[in-house]
């Protein structure tokens, strides 16, 4: 079955196209990482896949469902989204923040289960410690995790992340992996976006690649090829294949 | 939990306390007291000669006024701290969305122009289009976005303003200084039928309020993030909008303007009781209340005359507002 299906999909502001016409589909419980320029419409196609973003035409689909015809609650219970970065005025505590990820399944006030359930995402994500601290004065890599802990809560089929590496150090990126990991073999679904193309290319994932709008590349590490990587990061690199594992070095950008 | 009891209970000493105060000096806080010990006695010889007048005073002036100064204050400070959170922003107050200057606006013209019209309703119904229209210009592309609404808010406002200034001119010097005198906000003519027409009102939208305080915390994360946890976030601003205008707008109709309610109690109680909405909008209601209570005390024994309420909660509110803020530990972020 697939996890999410487009058709036809395509996207644009103000008569400048972002998106033409995409079709794809991402199997259940797969690992799918989105790769290509500023503007090449990634970050617009995950917000399409959360429903975010309204598509102007075309169809997209989770679990055979349009996910425009979907209440934004049923939708909640599907899809978990990770914005790029975020932030708050008010000091609310951690424990505040990621028990909003169970709203979904609250109607008045959280309950037991649903504190129980927050209290869990913290301890998985290693910020516990944090319960109590105000979330708007913790680093952005502190509340990029709380972010994720509230993700988690949430228990989503589907999670989309954004740029999660941005502001997290070697240690909480090498930890987030292994809970990707975790949640993969918990069958879940994982999308995300990265830049770091060295730290893609050692994933074990698909990838789809995307360039001005459209799909470019998708397919497993065989799509990793200096003609793909030239035509849509517009750089030359080093490939080395021989150990079975890719191991890409960014070497120059090529003539804009 | 044990913070917040202190702050349900402190409503039923102070109104208590307050039925003792006024500027009436033919009733004497000890006639007060005989009253009460009659009444608990239930001793039906009156002990005391003109326990009439004294009973007409307690019940038809002050009980009347005490309930309406709690019930302002509760209304003005429920609505300020949801749309605080709502709109994300702590300098928002239920003003700021045009509703003092449209009701202004209806208060005047009841005064001078449409003599037909009461001015309570009057105020109620341009206060409330003041802040339908900021809603409507602040639409767009079916979402309302936080600054267009403040942009709007003050636009409208502004506009308002202009129509008000514009019977203020027009008017003769009597009836001026009733307008001026609306709009400083005050608590005097507080009657029972003052407390009829806004009882319904601002218990419909603090009962609104209250069942739906949770989904306060999840707003003020952000459209984005309440939309990716279920929520509509267009629907849910409205669901916050319409019951936090309607109690502003019934208080603002019978009290006229009172400034700094709304702005500075709901950041005094977050600063003591923390910034969980599902904490800070029932205390809101029973502190916002306490408040006003207190000082309308104060407004109506302090000197000979009545000094205007709306001058009293500004003068006090703000200095204690900014005690708070300089002793605070957690700052509001960017």
């Amino acid at each position: 079955m697939n996890a999410l299906q487009a058709r036809g999909l395509s996207f644009g502001y103000n008569g400048k196209a972002l998106l033409r016409e995409i079709d794809f589909e991402i199997k259940d419980q797969s690992f799918v990482v989105l790769l290509g320029r500023n503007g090449s419409g990634k970050s617009t196609l995950l917000k399409l896949m959360a429903g975010i973003l309204k598509p102007k035409s075309g169809r997209m689909e989770i679990y055979a469902e349009d996910i425009n015809n979907m209440s934004y609650s049923r939708r909640a219970e599907f899809i978990g989204f990770l914005s790029q970065s975020h932030n708050t005025v008010f000091p609310y505590s951690v424990a505040e923040v990621v028990i909003t990820g169970r709203a979904p399944y609250i109607f008045y006030s959280p309950s037991k289960k649903d504190v129980e359930k927050a209290v869990e995402s913290m301890e998985r994500v290693g910020i516990i410690h944090l319960r109590d601290k105000p979330y708007n004065q913790l680093s952005g890599g502190e509340r990029q995790l709380v972010m994720i802990a509230r993700v988690l809560a949430q228990e989503p089929r589907i999670i989309l992340f954004d740029e999660p590496l941005t502001f997290l150090d070697i240690y909480n990126q090498m930890q987030f992996f292994s809970l990707i990991e975790q949640l993969l073999s918990n069958k879940l679904t994982i999308i995300m976006v990265i830049h770091d193309l060295m730290i893609a290319s050692r994933l074990e994932a698909d990838y789809m690649m995307l360039s001005e709008g459209k799909i470019a590349a998708y397919g497993g590490k065989e799509i990793f090829t200096r003609d793909n990587i030239r035509k849509v990061f517009n750089i030359e690199c080093h490939l080395d294949e021989k150990t079975g594992e890719i191991d890409l070095i960014p070497l120059k950008p090529l003539r804009p | 939990m044990r913070k917040e009891i202190f702050f349900y209970i402190l409503p039923l000493p102070v109104a208590l306390f307050s039925i003792f105060l006024g500027p009436s000096e033919s009733i004497s806080p000890a006639d007060v007291y005989n009253w009460l010990l009659t009444k608990i006695t239930s001793d039906s010889k009156p002990t005391i000669s003109d326990i009439q007048t004294i009973e007409a005073v307690i019940l038809d002036i002050r009980l009347p006024r005490i309930i309406m100064a709690f019930l302002v204050g509760a209304a003005l400070t429920t609505s300020g701290a949801s749309l605080q959170a709502m709109i994300r922003n702590p300098l928002v107050d239920p003003y700021l969305l045009g509703l003092s200057s449209g009701a202004a606006f209806g208060a005047a013209l009841a005064m001078t122009v449409l003599h037909y019209m009461p001015v309570q309703l009057s105020a109620f119904i341009f206060g409330l289009m003041a802040v339908c229209l900021t809603y409507f210009l602040a639409f767009r592309r079916g979402e309302i976005s936080i600054i267009s609404m403040i942009l709007s808010g003050v636009i409208v406002s502004g506009v308002f303003t202009a129509f008000l200034t514009i019977v203020q001119f027009m008017t003769d010097p009597f009836r001026l200084q009733g307008i001026v005198y609306w709009i400083m906000g005050n608590l005097h003519n507080a009657s029972w039928s003052g407390v009829e027409s806004m009882i319904i009102p601002v218990m419909t939208g603090t009962l609104w309020l209250f069942i739906i305080k949770w989904r306060l915390n999840v707003i003020s994360l952000g459209d984005l993030e309440a939309k990716t946890v279920g929520y509509n976030p267009t629907t849910l601003k409205l669901m916050i909008l319409i019951p936090a205008t309607l109690i502003a707008a019934a208080s603002v109709a019978v009290a006229g303007i009172i400034g700094m309610v709304g702005l500075a109690v709901p950041h005094m109680i977050r600063m003591m009781i923390g910034y969980d909405n599902k904490k800070v909008i029932p205390v809101s209601f029973a502190f916002g209340g306490t408040f006003l209570l207190l000082v309308d005390n104060l407004s109506r024994t302090i000197t000979q005359f009545e000094i205007p309420i709306g001058i009293f909660t500004t003068l006090i509110g703000g200095p204690f507002f900014i005690y708070l803020l300089k002793r605070l530990r957690h700052g509001y972020g960017d």
